[in-house]
């Protein structure tokens, strides 16, 4: 169930990108695009080394005729198609050289020339190519290389040459040189005042930033801010050979006033690969940058916005996630919902979600992703202060009344104006739906998606339907909706009947303090024998919140978790696949031989209880209305669902 | 607490040794205690740095040892890459020993929990840098703009002479500090050097210099700024007394430089306005009238002198600064052009001629400014 592919590691296998991500659209068209270019590119990359299979049991072959052919080719990189060549092949080559050290370390110098005869030449070339030592670890792990094929106890005249070579490359690369005149004249100075090269490159580098800095911002102290004097090849030259020195901190000014730089010009002036590099070093937290400059980055960069968007929700789903505040917490380092407070960038998100909800058949776990995103989105939009898009801009399709009331965040009414709230949405959502002739199911899925994504009031909706329902059967058609929106074979009828028959029952029990786990299977099992997968979900949904809200019904979860504890050790061995959280699973289990006697997927079923019981958890937490003892319950159910991973 | 301080004092011997050609009998071993040594001093300088009294005595001790006071407690705190950089430029390191060398300096033993600037790989990279952020393509500098490695010197020139005013004792060492600091400023080629002086006595503190400044990391939050303003003036007058000490150099330095950055000079500084003048005035007065060509000429060609152009630029830049330098400017001017017969028609005195082109640019200066007020 992977969602984000740029994960893949398994570089021998396209086959697998084409069937999930089937062109619809023209999003997808450029995903797909930014996808397949990643996945050549590792498919080059996986001719250089083994697929992974082998696990390190052959040597890679190491291909030094390649990269020396290369390093010629590129000389010093001072004409522009050899930089941007360079810059192309960065990544890869720290990889090779990274391939190199390990071979290196163990071998003796005098073995590693003689097998590789070319090495010395090959890093030789590359230490005078400054793209490549600019960049990221590359100049370490080359003098780590270095390193290893200096000897120690050179033997003969060839070897002392060596050593010398060796060392003068490295004094070339960490202090002054001979071969290069310009530091000849500073380097006895800097060290007669008792600094050393260090010092002095770190100033140095200082002093360089600064006066690019103020070329791109332009001279606004003269009243008129001539940015566009700064001519569009100077600015791509820049973002060019910035781009090995992204991750390091002295340059964050620079990348700033970059990706900060409008020109005026109508195409992209900042090279591609630049943009893509910062997204990368942003994502990977390698670097740290403003909130504005990030925002920027993503509005003038699509590849960088989908990428960032895709690694997020691989990372929620990839992850165990005990409780949706640290669901939000990753969310909000991504910048994703502050970012989506710009309408453009929100739809493009959007579009991403619903893609993933629908290749994913709708799992509980992004569901949950996209709920707890539009959460933080509504209140990150709430708190913008400086240009503050109406909500139509971002559901420009949609029906604004229902949407207005959807957005209403439930602590912001009364308790007890919720039922009437909900009334009030549902019969619009009826009205929608039934009334007007929705043409396709497309239509018919935008608006189920949009009541989706605002899962808390659905939460509520069902949380009400127990306690404190007023209407029960708009509540229920909500519900029901939700579940199954279509109703093409009266699917929806039929489900909005049964649920209301399960309702009823459920409502008698409510108030028995007594309960046994009997008295629940015969509630459910009198009303049917249900195949039908929307009803499962509606229904376990009703139960657990009966479990949870229902004074019998605590008795009964207690029992399913302290009793059933045993039982569960036992079918837990048996279930190997499943990785996630099993004793949810097992409580899940037991709850569908009440529900009904057709065992389903239990990896599914247990995700949706624990999806429900964690968002359960948050609302209450931040609604602030719950009686101690179904908080007590609801921390004990997590505490053992979570416990046993 | 004094075994400390011995141990201190034999950080110069370490240092010179480092870079001589003793180290050809040094093993492998050797060298390790050599670069425990350098972490040693570091780790006494991280503790010692706030805590006044300590610097001060450790300070003192170190220079016991030296002839001139070339190394302060701050270094103990660069210890480390100094050495380890003194040994790997060291050619009579023997190969056993330079390999350990590589090793640690990649690899530092320890937990290598300093601020960034002690990586040496960091090092590298910024090397790396600095070569990338100067490829070609810029606007063209301004003149009165330094360029970055004068720029660099100049800070870090600076940054060492504000150590020696807090480090060393106020009092009767002013001569010494002014031998050292000519011997230190020895080091660079001439006109290079003349950039880094200029950089150096431009670079104050406050300016948008400072926020490229040294990171601080030598106590300077420590002391905070009460020291800072005296400092930085004893600083000043230290390099103005170089500057001004030998005549030959002056006016090499007043030749080389160009005319903004002298007025800019000539701005902040009295002690530089008043034998800037002179010297002006000295070159002016050399100049002689071709009445053939119709303007003025140098009177010997081969002299290190200015041209009547260059002259009238120097002056008008003067012109230009503060209103303090304008009027004591063209206060000079008019004595000059009273001394030399008061005269008003061109060709006969040199001053009367500048005086006249000056007052011209700036009236069109003038004008330029008033009908276009948006330009500088």
């Amino acid at each position: 169930m992977k969602i984000c592919l740029l994960d893949l590691g398994i570089a021998g296998k396209p086959s697998y990108l084409f069937i999930v991500f089937p062109p619809c659209g023209r999003l997808s068209s450029s995903l797909c695009g930014c996808l397949f270019t990643t996945a050549i590119s590792w498919i080059e990359a996986g001719l250089l080394k083994d697929c992974g299979m082998a696990q390190g049991t052959t040597v890679p072959k190491l291909n030094f005729e390649y990269w020396l052919d290369k390093a010629i080719e590129w000389g010093q990189a001072t004409t522009l198609e050899s930089q941007k060549d360079v810059c192309l092949h960065l990544p890869r080559l720290q990889e090779f050289l990274h391939q190199i050290y390990e071979t290196l370390k163990h071998m003796d110098s005098v073995v590693a020339i003689q097998q590789f005869p070319l090495i010395g030449q090959l890093l030789g070339r590359l230490c005078w190519n400054p793209f490549v030592i600019g960049y990221d670890e590359s100049q370490k792990t080359l003098m780590w290389c270095l390193c290893c094929l200096y000897s120690s106890e050179p033997q003969n005249p060839v070897e002392l040459k060596a050593n010398s070579w060796i060392r003068s490359l490295l004094c070339h690369l960490l202090s002054s040189s001979k071969w290069e005149s310009n530091e000849a004249e500073t380097g006895t100075f800097i060290s007669t005042l008792g600094y050393t090269s260090a010092d002095y490159y770190c100033h140095l580098v200082k002093n360089m930033v600064f006066p690019l800095v103020t070329e791109l911002r332009g001279n606004q102290f003269n009243g008129l801010n001539i940015q566009g004097r700064v001519s569009a090849s100077r600015v791509n030259a820049v973002s060019l050979f910035c781009l090995p020195l992204i991750t390091l901190p002295d340059l964050t000014p620079l990348l700033e006033t970059l990706l900060l730089y409008h020109g005026g010009a109508s195409k992209e002036i900042l090279s591609s690969e630049f943009l893509e590099a910062v997204n990368e070093a942003f994502l990977k937290k390698k670097i740290s940058l403003p909130e504005s400059a990030v925002f920027s980055l993503w509005l003038r960069h699509l590849p960088s916005l989908e990428k960032a968007t895709l690694y997020l929700l691989d990372q929620l789903v990839t992850t165990q996630f005990n409780s949706l505040e640290e669901v939000a917490c990753v969310m909000k380092d991504s910048l994703l919902p502050q970012a989506a407070s710009h309408p453009a960038i929100f739809r493009i998100v959007n579009e991403i979600f619903k893609n993933a909800l629908l290749e994913t058949d709708g799992t509980p776990e992004v569901m949950t992703i996209i709920q707890v995103f539009t959460q933080l989105f509504l209140q990150a939009h709430q708190n913008e202060n400086k240009r503050k898009f109406p909500l139509k801009a971002y559901f420009p399709y949609h029906h604004q009344p229902l949407l207005t009331a959807l957005v209403r965040r439930p602590f912001e009414l009364p308790t007890t104006h919720w039922s009437q709230h909900l009334k009030h949405i549902s019969d619009m959502l009826k009205a929608l739906v039934e009334d007007t002739n929705i043409s396709s199911l497309a239509d018919l899925f935008e608006i189920w998606f949009l009541i989706a994504r605002f899962g808390e009031w659905l939460d509520i909706a069902a949380e009400q339907l127990l306690k404190a329902a007023v209407e029960p059967d708009a509540l229920l058609w909500l519900l029901a909706f939700y579940y199954c929106p279509q109703n093409e074979n009266q699917q929806r009828t039929q489900t909005m009947v049964e649920a209301q028959a399960v309702y009823n029952h459920l409502m008698l029990l409510f108030s028995c303090t007594v309960l046994s786990v009997k008295d629940l299977e015969a509630a459910v099992h009198s009303i049917m024998d249900i195949e039908q997968c929307c009803n499962q979900h509606l229904i376990t949904h009703l139960l657990t919140n009966f479990l949870l809200f229902s004074s019998g019904g605590h008795m009964i979860a207690q029992e399913f978790i302290y009793h059933r504890t045993v039982e569960i050790s036992k079918l837990l061995s048996s279930y190997k696949m499943y990785e996630k959280t099993c004793l949810g699973q097992k409580l899940l289990l037991n709850l569908e031989h009440f529900t009904c006697s057709v065992i389903t997927e239990t990896t599914d079923r247990s995700k949706e209880v624990c999806s429900l019981l964690i968002r359960s958890a948050y609302r209450i937490k931040h609604n602030g209305e719950e009686n101690q003892r179904t908080v007590k319950l609801l921390n004990e159910l997590l505490q053992k669902l979570t416990s046993k991973v | 607490m004094e075994a400390v301080l011995e141990q201190v004092e034999q950080l110069p011997a370490l240092l010179a040794v480092s870079r001589s050609a003793l180290v050809r009998d040094w093993d492998a071993l050797t060298l390790d205690r050599a670069l425990e040594w350098g972490r040693y001093f570091q780790h006494l300088h991280d503790r010692f740095r706030t805590r006044p009294r300590l610097r001060e005595a450790l300070g003192r001790r170190l220079r016991r040892g030296q002839p001139s006071p070339l190394l302060g407690f701050p270094h103990l705190g660069r210890c480390p890459q100094l050495l380890g950089l003194a040994l790997l430029e060291n050619r009579a390191l023997p190969p056993a020993a330079c390999r350990r060398l590589i090793h640690s300096l990649l690899q530092p033993a320890g937990a290598e929990a300093g601020p960034e600037p002690r990586s040496l790989a960091l090092l590298a990279r910024r090397k790396a840098a600095s070569r990338l952020l100067a490829l070609p393509g810029g606007p063209p500098r301004a003149p009165e703009e330094m360029g970055p490695q004068p720029r660099t010197e100049a800070q870090l020139l600076l940054s060492r002479l504000r150590e020696e005013a807090r480090e060393a004792e106020p009092a009767g060492e002013a001569a010494g500090r002014l031998r050292w600091l000519s011997g230190v400023l020895e080091e660079l080629p001439q006109p290079r050097v003349f950039e880094v002086v200029a950089a150096a006595l431009l670079l104050r503190p406050g300016s948008d210099a400072e926020q490229a400044g040294d990171g601080g990391r030598d106590g300077k939050s420590v002391d905070g700024n009460q020291a800072s303003a005296t400092g930085d003036e004893g600083v000043a007058g230290l390099l103005l007394s170089w500057l001004l000490g030998n005549l030959e150099r002056f006016s090499a330095f007043c030749l080389f430089l160009p005319g903004s950055l002298l007025a800019s000079l000539a701005g902040h500084y009295s002690q530089f306005s008043r034998p800037y003048l002179d010297l002006l005035t000295g070159w002016g007065s050399h100049l002689l009238y071709d009445p053939l060509q119709g303007r003025w000429v140098k009177s010997c060609l081969d002299k290190a002198e200015l041209s009547w152009e260059e002259l009238r630029e120097r002056f008008t830049c003067l012109c230009q600064g503060s209103a303090l330098l304008r009027g004591q400017t063209q206060d000079a001017l008019k004595l000059l052009k009273a001394r030399d017969g008061d005269f008003t028609v061109c060709g006969l005195s040199v001053w009367t001629d500048l005086l006249v082109e000056v007052e011209e640019y700036l009236r069109k200066e003038a004008k330029c400014q008033r009908m276009n007020p948006k330009a500088t």
